[in-house]
């Protein structure tokens, strides 16, 4: 049992792989058993930074408790969590804090990115602020708003529960670390150039270039 | 003439068993992808500083000294307690033995108390 | 506003051609002071006792859209015995090299505002104990974020900007105990300030 290599890290996001365990009614039987317990116990770990983690604390809460959802134990070590609810905007300075954190959640583990912030870099389109947490670790679920409504949130939620609950042990590569490579990311730096662009009337920002 | 013990010698023994058991079908059926970031210490996101050993002020090792002696002192007193309870007829006498006893712990705790043993900082 | 006048009036009967000009604006008086006078200047508005400005409350700068003007640092202070505020400023022309004399020994406060500044300006302050970035992380090589010749979305890609921010590592160069100790430093007893001073880490590893 020895480490990882991120010299094996796979930076491509379209490889196609055949499975190993050809799927049969068994492992849609385990796949069943096992989805519906990761799904309904999610520990997330709240990564709140700024407006968006207010709204989490309030779907925490007693009004629209996530509780309900399996959520139960809000764990702020990576090491006990399921989900990483990246909740807030994202510094260029807080970049590696966020990484190391995903790193060190083990497997199975998901990711919310909560807000326009985390998602695209929201209304700060600038030289401080990652461009979308997507750049630097892998989301599953994107949950738009500034701040998202309680009910946006736990839409989300239920978002993740339902792809989790689409989830087959026939599938080899779905519990891959995604590490960093040694070029120093995660995607192709064409991909993040992408996924950085602005997009609506962001374009018509023309005045500071 | 171990008959009662048992049930408490069968309940050890599945208890080991069950730890034992937890600890070691999840290591042998689990997958392993350790990554070097993976293993390393939570800091908080933080590259890990410095060492997890280091040195603790010598105020808790005295605390935790005096409360063994007058935890011992407090022991003391409970079989005492019982005692005291079935030997009604000496009990002014048992009652003046054991203000003796707490009289020579006193002075001990007058000594502390002077010294400064007490206070925190 | 009889007060601030009486400043203004004080500074000028006492420094002169230092004090290049005045204004009030919207209630607030504005000194601008010439550079090479600037820490002499300060040091009498904190200690004459008619003026007493004994609370630094910002240092800041300011880079105007117009290119012919100077880069001003500005100093707002406050005396918070006679409660009143005054602003000074220092012009600095963007054609000579960006440099102003620190006022951490006057004020202590002064350490991490002259630190933003100089992150995001550029501006050296010459006696500053650390001058080093603050907002952005230590190897931060875009430049000078609030000029304005600084594009909004910086200098590099993002994906060299993520590279970048990736890579940065901000305890790297720093001792543990220096991080622990950073903020009782005046409390340590003084052959323990000689010795870190010294660069000793504590004698486990």
């Amino acid at each position: 049992m020895g480490l990882i290599n991120p010299a094996a890290g796979n930076l491509d996001d379209e490889v196609t792989t055949v499975s190993s365990i050809s799927p049969n009614w068994v492992t849609t039987r385990l796949d069943f058993l096992t989805n519906w317990a990761r799904a309904n116990s999610l520990w997330p770990m709240p990564f709140g930074t700024a407006c968006c983690a207010i709204e989490y604390m309030a779907t925490a809460a007693s009004r629209f408790d996530i509780a309900r959802f399996g959520m139960e134990r809000q764990s702020f070590s990576p090491r006990q969590a399921d989900v990483l609810i990246c909740a807030g905007r994202l510094p260029f300075k807080l970049a590696p804090v966020i990484r190391r954190i995903w790193d060190q959640m083990p497997q199975p583990k998901w990711s919310i990115s909560m807000g326009a912030c985390a998602s695209t870099g929201g209304i700060f389109d600038n030289y401080s602020m990652v461009q979308g947490i997507d750049t630097i670790i892998p989301v599953d679920v994107y949950v738009p708003g500034c701040p998202p409504r309680p009910e946006g949130l736990m839409y989300g939620i239920l978002l993740l529960q339902k792809k989790i609950k689409g989830e087959t042990i026939a599938d080899d590569m779905l519990r891959d670390e995604k590490m960093v490579g040694p070029s120093g990311l995660f995607l192709r730096p064409e991909r993040v150039d992408e996924l950085s662009e602005p997009f609506g009337n962001s374009v018509q920002q023309t005045r500071s270039a | 003439m171990l008959q009662p013990y048992i049930p408490l010698l069968l309940l050890l023994g599945f208890v080991i068993f069950n730890a034992i058991m937890m600890l070691g079908v999840s290591h042998i059926f689990s997958t392993y992808r350790r990554t070097a970031v993976k293993i390393a210490p939570y800091e908080s996101g933080m590259p890990v500083l410095g060492d997890a050993r280091e040195r603790f002020s010598i105020k808790f090792y005295l605390v935790a000294m005096l409360f063994i002696v007058f935890d011992i002192e407090t022991v003391f007193m409970i079989p005492w307690a019982v005692a005291f309870n079935q030997l009604t007829e000496i009990s002014g006498l048992l009652i003046i033995e054991m203000f003796v006893f707490i009289l020579i712990l006193a002075v001990g705790y007058v000594y502390i108390w002077k010294r400064g043993a007490l206070q925190w900082d | 506003m009889n007060e601030l006048s009486s400043s203004i009036s004080a500074l000028r009967s006492e420094f002169g051609i230092a004090i290049e000009q005045h204004l009030v604006s919207s209630g607030q008086t504005i000194a601008y002071i010439s550079r090479d006078r600037s820490h002499d200047v300060l040091a009498w508005l904190r200690d004459t006792p008619g003026q007493e400005f004994n609370y630094l409350t910002d240092v800041t700068a300011v880079e105007y859209r117009d290119p012919e003007r100077p880069l001003e640092v500005v100093y707002q202070l406050r005396s918070l015995g006679r409660k009143a505020d005054l602003r000074v400023k220092v012009a600095l022309d963007k054609r000579a090299p960006l440099e102003v004399r620190s006022v951490y020994d006057l004020w202590r406060g002064a350490d991490w505002l002259e630190r933003e500044v100089f992150d995001m300006f550029g501006v050296t302050f010459t006696g500053h104990p650390d001058l080093r970035r603050i907002l952005m992380w230590e190897t931060y090589a875009e430049g000078y974020p609030l000029r304005k010749d600084f594009p909004l979305r910086g200098h590099f890609s993002r994906a060299e900007q993520t590279r970048q921010a990736l890579a940065a590592n901000p305890e790297a160069h720093y001792s543990l105990e220096e991080l622990s100790l950073a903020e009782s430093y005046i409390e340590l007893p003084k052959d323990m300030q000689e010795r870190l001073a010294r660069g000793e880490r504590g004698f486990l590893k």
